[in-house]
């Protein structure tokens, strides 16, 4: 990287706002999905909206592209940063900036966690709704740019359903505000296509959100079926008596087993574990969540365990978010993948899934909201064994053609990123991309704002997608990944 | 006179697109019409691309609670459909019996209901569009979470036809509540307003709809006292009795008025509310408002002629026009304002209401030749008028599309 990039940085941030030492770099190599890693050049930590514009109109100027990084929870390397470009780090942007009780809205910095916003106003009553597995640690930002959503979605919706304005620095450097306070913008709604744009469009340096008063009741069961097809049933029949619960999860015995080890939430050995939550007013919830149970009970739950108190609810949904981190206590390494199904292709889907778990002999464990069909499958692996971290990338493609064949997505809340834009050309049409990428280039002609994610990108032959792998001609030292 | 083309297939949407742009003739994007006078006044039209053949469900996912629809499909059509089967597109916007599902998206356009479902663009999932190029693509998908891709459909909400054709979307949907009741309440002035906001706002009470009407003064077609508020409360029946009972107790001491309506009487209880407005003169604008400050923002200009600031009533009465009547969703902040007087007038109220702190997002949807001279439609983009123009350029290079009535 230039000198006289890195002098202008620090004029801009302060010696202690950028980073450019070797080891300082590995903390930005990769978000959480670790096996795409690539070095920036520097890293800059910028403290306000106007060191950010500032950062970004000399990138503009300078034509050094550059990534933006909320606290590095994504599941699909959209903080993945370019080989020669610049990460902006957003952390220190964790201001709270108006917390408005009276109209339920809080506008905070992009680095403000998930949860601190549902904290800032839990004394009054109130929550922010979507809760992402990660919600302790990922930051509202990174929800921005992903659209995250969560175990509750199903009934609340997703960050763009929770976002009301975003001010934002475009890749020029100029500041924009899209949505705000008020609701009904006139125009197109640049801010529901900002939201889930995975960094690609701008870089988001304020997020006012929608808080939603605490329901009056909430009841939780845990219920376990022999099959993965009974508790399909369940969910199916549910939604077939016009029930929209707030969430609906299931796991599979190989996840359950994982988080028993990791979090002991007293889960029972079963085949398959369901978890219903209906939330709202009481009259309402306890008229329904009787109909839930009976569900249970015909499709033949060997358990209906239901919460009985808050700290029961809670060890209930630690076993559930723990599932993915959970899996490190049953395989050296795991690979998640997050596909969507139709939620009535579910149990076809799954005995898919399994029946190729048999056949490549990767353990597979499955967790997922099975309300909207959308597939967490952990592919395990054990990267030490020469073929194995290549099989389970084949595995996760495969998994991804089932959920394409189901007329379903590649994914439902983590998004494209660096991880699966190589399939982009499974879902849409070259045509369709060319529409999408021309929306880009109004927002960035010059392809300065997060390049190579979502998109799929032309790669240098013989080069293989999926775990990072150098290619000899990196190895060797004579090109460099761009 | 312009011509009219009756697509019948996506390809021959996009042909009709690609040979206005090739030919740089104005096109415009018409629906059943119900809003075709929305937006600036229009410029030279040379076609009309009417979408009412295009009208098929294409899909009903009853499981899993989606449908596809084309752009010409009539909500009301959509709904009798999905009824069958215990479902609902849940939007309940004006002219709900002759809208279409392409114009609803393409302004966003909603009712009362969006106090539980939101808006057209809150329940796409999928979308797909001809542009002016002639090509047709899609965006999003089937399925009711997904985030692969741009989600082009929010490109287009709003949009007023400006970027490209809607040929056809895919929405999620919502189970047919078993029962209904509306709570009908009158209360005196706006401070007793802002109590039964900030009442229901507190409270752990979900209804589906929550509306407030302040009539201009005199009207009379009022069916309550000063200001009326409708909250509607749909679940099994003994919930939405129960939530009824909640209410009333939270609300009783605000109130000049209390009644609650089902059956019939509920049915045209809700028609009145979404036509009164329409059916009077006057110009008609969009606006927004943070809920909290709604009954303040009622006892300033240009509302303190409807005599509802308390203390203020007595003078207020004897202020001539214009009057302001205002009919929308309480706690979302968002609804209509029907402005009478002469042409001078509701330009000088829509200049005051975009001026205030209270209001905002000001845009009219009514109004006379005259008056969209005066004031423009749309007001001030801010500093999203360098992408709107970008993103005009990039969708429709010829500027053929909508004759200059859309926001960009």
């Amino acid at each position: 990287m230039d000198r006289g990039f890195l002098t202008e940085l620090r004029r801009i941030v302060g010696d202690s706002g950028v980073l450019d030492d070797a080891l300082e770099l590995l903390t930005y190599e990769c978000d959480a999905l670790p096996h795409l890693r690539q070095t920036p050049a520097a890293v800059a930590l910028p403290s306000s909206a106007a060191e950010v514009q500032a950062i970004v109109r000399l990138c503009a100027r300078t034509g050094v592209p550059f990534v933006a990084r909320g606290h590095g929870t994504g599941l699909s390397g959209g903080a993945l940063p370019v080989a020669g470009g610049l990460v902006i780090a957003l952390a220190r942007l964790n201001r709270v900036l108006d917390v408005d009780i009276p109209n339920q809205r809080v506008t905070v910095e992009p680095g403000v966690t998930n949860l601190d916003i549902t904290k800032q106003v839990a004394p009054f009553g109130y929550y922010y709704a979507p809760d992402p597995s990660s919600q302790q640690v990922c930051s509202i930002g990174g929800n921005v740019a992903e659209n995250s959503g969560g175990a509750h979605c199903l009934k609340y919706g997703f960050t763009v359903h929770h976002v009301l304005g975003v001010e934002a620095v475009l890749p020029d450097g100029e500041l924009v505000h899209l949505g705000g306070s008020l609701v009904d913008t006139p125009g197109p709604d640049l801010l529901g296509l900002v939201v889930g744009s995975e960094g690609t469009l701008a870089v988001v340096t304020s997020v006012t959100v929608r808080i939603l008063r605490r329901p009056e009741t909430v009841q939780t069961l845990l219920a376990a079926f022999d099959t993965i097809d009974a508790g399909g049933a369940v969910v199916s029949d549910i939604i077939r008596e016009g029930i929209i619960p707030a969430a609906v999860e299931m796991m599979d015995s190989l996840a359950i087993r994982a988080a028993e080890a990791a979090v002991h939430p007293n889960f029972p050995d079963a085949d398959t574990v369901l978890i219903v939550e209906l939330d709202g007013p009481a009259a309402e919830v306890t008229a329904l969540f009787d109909i839930v149970v009976r569900l249970c009970r015909r499709h033949g739950a060997t358990t209906i365990d239901v919460a009985q108190t808050d700290e029961h609810r809670a060890r209930i949904w630690r076993g559930r978010k723990a599932a993915f981190a959970a899996m490190g206590r049953v395989s050296p390494n795991y690979y998640v993948q997050d596909g969507v199904v139709p939620r009535t292709k579910l149990p076809e889907v799954l005995n898919r899934i399994r029946a190729l778990e048999a056949r490549s002999g990767l353990r597979i464990g499955n967790v997922f909201h099975a309300g909207d069909g959308n597939l967490h499958p952990l592919i395990c692996y054990d990267e030490r064994i020469p073929g194995q971290s290549d099989a389970a990338v084949e595995v996760a493609a495969e998994i991804l053609s089932y959920c394409m064949d189901a007329g379903g997505s590649l994914t439902g809340e983590h998004g494209i990123g660096a991880d699966k834009s190589q399939y982009m050309p499974t879902m849409f049409t070259p045509e369709d991309l060319a529409l999408m990428q021309r929306v880009r280039a109004v927002f960035d002609p010059r392809g300065l704002c997060n390049p190579g994610k979502v998109f799929p990108t032309p790669r240098m032959c013989g080069e293989v997608p999926g775990p990072y792998r150098r290619h000899p001609v990196e190895a060797a030292g004579l090109a460099e990944r761009m | 006179m312009s011509d009219i083309i009756q697509p019948a297939s996506a390809g021959e949407v996009a042909d009709a697109l690609r040979r206005a742009s090739d030919a740089r003739q104005s096109i415009v994007i018409r629906g059943s019409g119900t809003k075709s006078d929305w937006g600036r006044t229009a410029g030279r039209v040379d076609a009309i691309l009417d979408m009412r053949r295009m009208n098929r469900i294409i899909a009903h996912e009853q499981g899993d609670m989606t449908a596809t629809l084309e752009a010409g499909a009539t909500l009301r059509e959509v709904n009798q459909a999905l009824a069958v089967h215990g479902q609902t597109l849940p939007l309940d916007p004006p002219f709900a019996d002759r809208a279409t599902i392409g114009g609803l998206l393409a302004t966003n356009d909603s009712g009362p209901l969006r106090h539980r479902h939101g808006t057209p663009r809150d329940l796409v999932i999928g979308i797909q569009l001809a542009t002016t190029d002639g090509v047709v693509t899609k965006a999003g998908g089937q399925v009711v979470k997904n985030v692969a891709g741009y989600d082009l459909s929010k490109l287009v909400t709003g949009s007023f036809g400006s970027l490209a054709a809607i040929v056809s979307a895919t929405f999620k949907l919502a189970p047919l509540p078993a029962a209904s009741k509306t709570m009908r309440i009158g209360v005196a002035d706006a401070s007793a307003l802002a109590d039964v906001v900030r009442t229901m706002m507190a409270s752990q009470l979900e209804p589906v709809a929550f509306e407030v009407a302040v009539p201009t003064p005199n009207d009379e077609r009022r069916t309550t006292n000063g200001i009326e508020v409708l909250i509607r409360f749909a679940s099994l029946p003994t919930v939405v009795d129960a939530q009824i009972a909640q209410a009333t107790a939270a609300l009783q001491s605000f109130t000049t008025s209390l009644e609650v309506l089902d059956g019939d009487a509920e049915r045209a209880c809700w028609d009145a509310h979404a036509t009164q407005i329409w059916n009077a003169p006057g110009a008609i604008v969009r606006a927004s408002w943070l809920p909290a400050t709604l009954a303040a923002g009622l006892e300033r200009e240009p509302f303190p002629s409807t005599g509802l600031g308390a203390g203020r009533r007595a003078e207020a009465r004897l202020e001539a026009s214009p009057t302001v009547e205002l009919r929308g969703r309480a706690t979302v902040g968002a609804g209509h304002m029907r402005i009478d007087g002469d042409t001078a007038a509701q330009a000088a109220a829509i200049m005051q209401l975009r001026a205030s702190s209270v209001f905002g997002n000001i845009v009219i949807v009514r109004g006379s030749a005259e008056l969209k001279a005066l004031v423009d439609v749309w007001g001030s983009h801010g500093d999203r008028q360098p992408l709107f123009d970008a993103l005009k350029r990039a969708f429709d290079p010829n500027g053929v599309l909508n004759a200059g009535r859309g926001p960009l």
